[in-house]
């Protein structure tokens, strides 16, 4: 193999992965970054939905009545939402038990 | 001409009757008036001696009735909404549905909510279908809270959309990369709904507050409470920018009354003084006390001639 093609063959095998590092890292920074914008939202949105159905978990709203008309469009949610304020509710009283608060 | 007209105060002190003989001055006068009864415990109907219920009635020419029934008014909401979430909703849930849908409806805020509602609702048809609508509105706390309603709603719901708006943006930033989830969140109708309700508490305040279309007027008796509790209901209603256009102090014992009178007489001197001391900035009207209950078309229409000096506000 002489230098000429060595050359051509190492820069372009430097050039590939390269590529790879920047398309790898790229990907995994955005999908990261991705995946904690997405965390945040479906957060803020469980919260709001505590604000509008919390009376199904028990916190009283003097609005559910009017919170009724939106039921069509997060019924299919309802289940779900329920579940993961459940589980949040354990967390939170499972960390509150590490701290040992008196 | 004032489009809204509201008689509030104290159980039994002649809200009904003032509504009645008002909206009959209106009538006669050629306004297409609607008297619509907000009091849970009606009596609109006796006033008239005639039946009116939770649909408009007439009751003479140029003079509709009715009585608002939250029973009514939220078994049709309801009704709305279950069926646009059979609709929508997977066979699974649709039970569990109709379960929650159950609960908001024995919620204690619901009979209060229907009201409004309605209240919203007939308030738009003014200028349209009616020229003027009077309202016979319950007890005081009661309606307080119903006045009051729209700006602290408004204000809690513009909390929820911003909340919802917040995690939207937060999700079309994911979505960029997330074709599905781009097609989900396209439009929102959760936003479209908080905001179609905003817009309705909007439009009840502007209505409410706005002292060339609504006056409220409190029924009164010279008696110590009532003059407490209107003072009270006055400073509430003025922090929530609704205009009172004045007062009427109605069971006042006339002079002719006789000497069994004169003790209660003389008491409700002293009353009707601290009235005229602390509503000096408001038209008042004094009624006298009849001999009688107030029944009926021809016994409403003795007040009418009375309460004519309430046009001289609010225009
Ligand atoms: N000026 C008056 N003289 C005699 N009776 C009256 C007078 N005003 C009202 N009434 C009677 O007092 C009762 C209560 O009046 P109403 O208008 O129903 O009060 P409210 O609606 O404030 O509860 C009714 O029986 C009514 O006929
Ligand atoms: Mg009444």
């Amino acid at each position: 193999m002489n230098r000429q093609v060595f050359w051509e063959k190492l820069k372009s095998t430097l050039h590939n992965t390269w590529e790879f590092i920047v398309l790898f890292h790229h990907g995994t920074f955005v999908d990261k970054r991705m995946a904690v914008v997405r965390k945040e939202a479906f957060d803020i949105n469980d919260n709001l939905m505590l604000l509008l159905f919390g009376d199904y978990l028990g916190v009283p709203n003097p609005m559910s009545y009017y919170m009724l008309e939106l039921l069509p469009y997060v019924a299919n949610d309802l289940e779900p939402w329920e579940r993961r304020i459940q589980n949040r509710k354990f967390l939170i009283a499972e960390k509150a038990a590490q701290y040992d608060f008196d | 001409m004032r489009r809204f007209t509201f008689f509030g105060g104290k159980g039994g002190t002649g809200k009904t009757s003032c509504a009645a003989a008002y909206a009959l001055s209106l009538a006669s006068k050629g306004t297409r008036t609607l008297v619509v009864s907000t009091d849970p415990a009606h009596s609109l109907a006796d006033a008239f001696g005639k039946p009116i219920g939770f649909e408009t009635a007439l009751l003479r020419e140029n003079l509709w009735g009715l009585e608002i029934d939250a029973e009514v008014e939220a078994k049709k909401y309801m009704k709305v909404i279950q069926e646009k979430v059979l609709d929508l909703v997977s066979a699974a849930i649709v039970e569990e549905i109709k379960r929650q849908i159950e609960i908001a409806y024995m919620s204690p805020g619901a009979e209060e909510a229907a009201i409004f509602d309605k209240f919203v609702e007939l308030m738009e048809s003014a200028g349209t279908t009616y020229d003027s609508i009077v309202f016979d509105t319950a007890p005081t706390g009661h309606t307080l809270r119903l006045l009051t309603l729209p700006e602290i709603l408004e204000t809690w719901i513009e909390h929820l959309i911003e909340k919802r708006r917040k995690a939207m943006h937060l999700m079309k930033m994911a979505a960029r990369y997330d074709s599905v989830l781009a097609d989900k969140i396209k439009e929102d109708p959760i936003i479209e709904t908080l905001s179609a309700r905003k817009e309705k508490f909007a439009l009840a305040r502007r209505y409410l507050t706005d002292s060339a279309l609504s006056g409220f007027f409190f029924v009164l008796n010279a008696e110590k409470l009532p003059i407490l509790e209107t003072a009270r209901a006055v400073e509430l209603l003025g922090k929530h920018g609704v205009h009172v256009g004045g007062m009427v102090i109605n069971k006042v014992i006339p002079p002719e009354a006789g000497a069994f009178f004169e003790k209660r007489r003389s008491a409700q001197e002293g009353y009707l003084a601290d009235i005229n001391s602390r509503f000096s900035s408001f038209v008042r009207v004094e009624l006298p006390l009849l001999d009688s209950d107030i029944q009926g078309v021809e016994q409403l229409e003795m007040m009418v001639p009375l309460l004519g000096a309430l046009d001289a506000s609010g225009e």
